[in-house]
């Protein structure tokens, strides 16, 4: 009996742990809603560490390309991105009419871009952290370039 | 048996404190961090049937950090080159070294049919006043002697001296657009441009304020 509640323990804290491990980053969220007849509904959930281990898998000259186009960009973004985390919460950017509203701000070290047009909206959202990591991994291909 | 498993389950609660702390104390240091930060507003507001209105805000420090990093056609490292041809031969350097050691007054005024124009100096602050008129037409399409004129559109720039120097002083064919952000961020609350033209409303300002409401 004792030993089955050690394995259970020893089980729920692997998964606990691998959880934490997981989610540290947190999740990168993408709703899509098309509210008209055939309209798409996409609602994704991506734990965001697995974003730059999912990187390693892109091929090389697929990153290359990504890297040769944003090469002028990058060192900026690399900055905004970095520069980000000291600003936990602020809302950047913000238009609206009556029927279009467009939102990007930080809100608990995360991007949030909120879109809002004639009845469909996107919502994503991905934390700051991440778009680090994407950056720093695109500017070292470029660097090898 | 009960208190072993007891302590397995204290041990595992220790272990899962001690991994999540590190979130905890980064949550902490990130937000406390932005305490003291020059926020840049733009807001636009228009009245028109659309009724659209854009708000902007930009720190100052994000913005100092981000513009040398900036290297476009005349940008390079946080300076503007300025084309000789583009200045006709006024030199702003002197210019603002005569407006700097003159007293407060008003310097440009040119009045005419379609625009008043105002350059003045006041309290640590250069002022430019621009409007522009209309004048209501007769019935018969031509503007009569009697004509009413309105504005047409009005802007109002109020930029702090310091700022201005700091603006000008890089090389001789250059504006040091990152001295003055760096100016403008020892400046306290300030507006710095509106703008009415029309349906549409403009207005820049500075303060500590991450949002513009």
């Amino acid at each position: 009996m004792m030993i089955l509640a050690k394995l259970a323990l020893g089980a729920a804290g692997t998964l606990a742990v691998a959880t934490v491990y997981t989610f540290r980053e947190g999740t990168i969220r993408v709703d899509v809603d098309e509210h008209r007849s055939g309209g798409s509904h996409v609602h994704l959930w991506v734990p965001a560490a697995l974003v730059p281990a999912a990187m390693h898998f892109v091929p090389d000259d697929k990153l290359q390309e990504a890297a040769a186009h944003a090469h002028e960009a990058l060192p900026i973004v690399k900055i905004v991105a970095k520069e980000l985390g000291n600003y936990p919460n602020a809302e950047f950017v913000q238009v609206d009419s009556a029927e279009e509203h467009v939102k990007v701000s930080v809100r608990n070290g995360k991007v949030y871009v909120d879109v809002q047009d004639h009845g469909d909206e996107v919502h994503v959202a991905v934390p700051v952290s991440t778009i680090e990591d994407v950056i720093e991994n695109i500017s070292e291909r470029d660097r090898a370039q | 048996m009960t208190s072993s498993f007891a302590k397995c389950v204290k041990s595992f609660s220790i272990a899962a404190a001690l991994l999540l702390t590190p979130f905890a104390a980064n949550a902490q240091t990130t937000s406390s961090s932005s305490g003291s930060d020059r926020w840049l507003h733009v807001r636009v507001v228009s009245s028109d049937n659309k009724g659209e209105t854009v708000r902007v805000n930009v720190p100052l420090d994000l913005a100092e950090k981000v513009l040398p990093a900036i290297n476009k056609d005349r940008l390079h490292n946080g300076k503007v080159t300025i084309d000789r041809s583009e200045m006709e031969g006024v030199d702003c350097r002197a210019l603002l070294e005569a407006i700097k050691t003159t007293k407060d007054g008003e310097f440009v005024t040119v009045e005419s049919h379609d625009s008043d124009v105002k350059v003045a100096k006041q309290g640590g602050y250069m002022l430019v006043h621009v409007t522009e008129k209309r004048w209501n037409e007769g019935k018969d399409g031509k503007e009569s002697k009697d004509a009413k004129m309105t504005e047409k559109s009005r802007v109002e720039v109020k930029v702090p001296m310091k700022v201005v120097e700091a603006l000008f002083s890089g090389g001789k064919n250059e504006l040091d657009v990152l001295a003055a952000l760096r100016a403008l961020s020892a400046h306290g609350d300030t507006e710095l441009v509106s703008v009415k033209d029309g349906d549409q409303t403009v207005r820049v300002w500075l303060d500590s304020k991450s949002s513009s409401d």
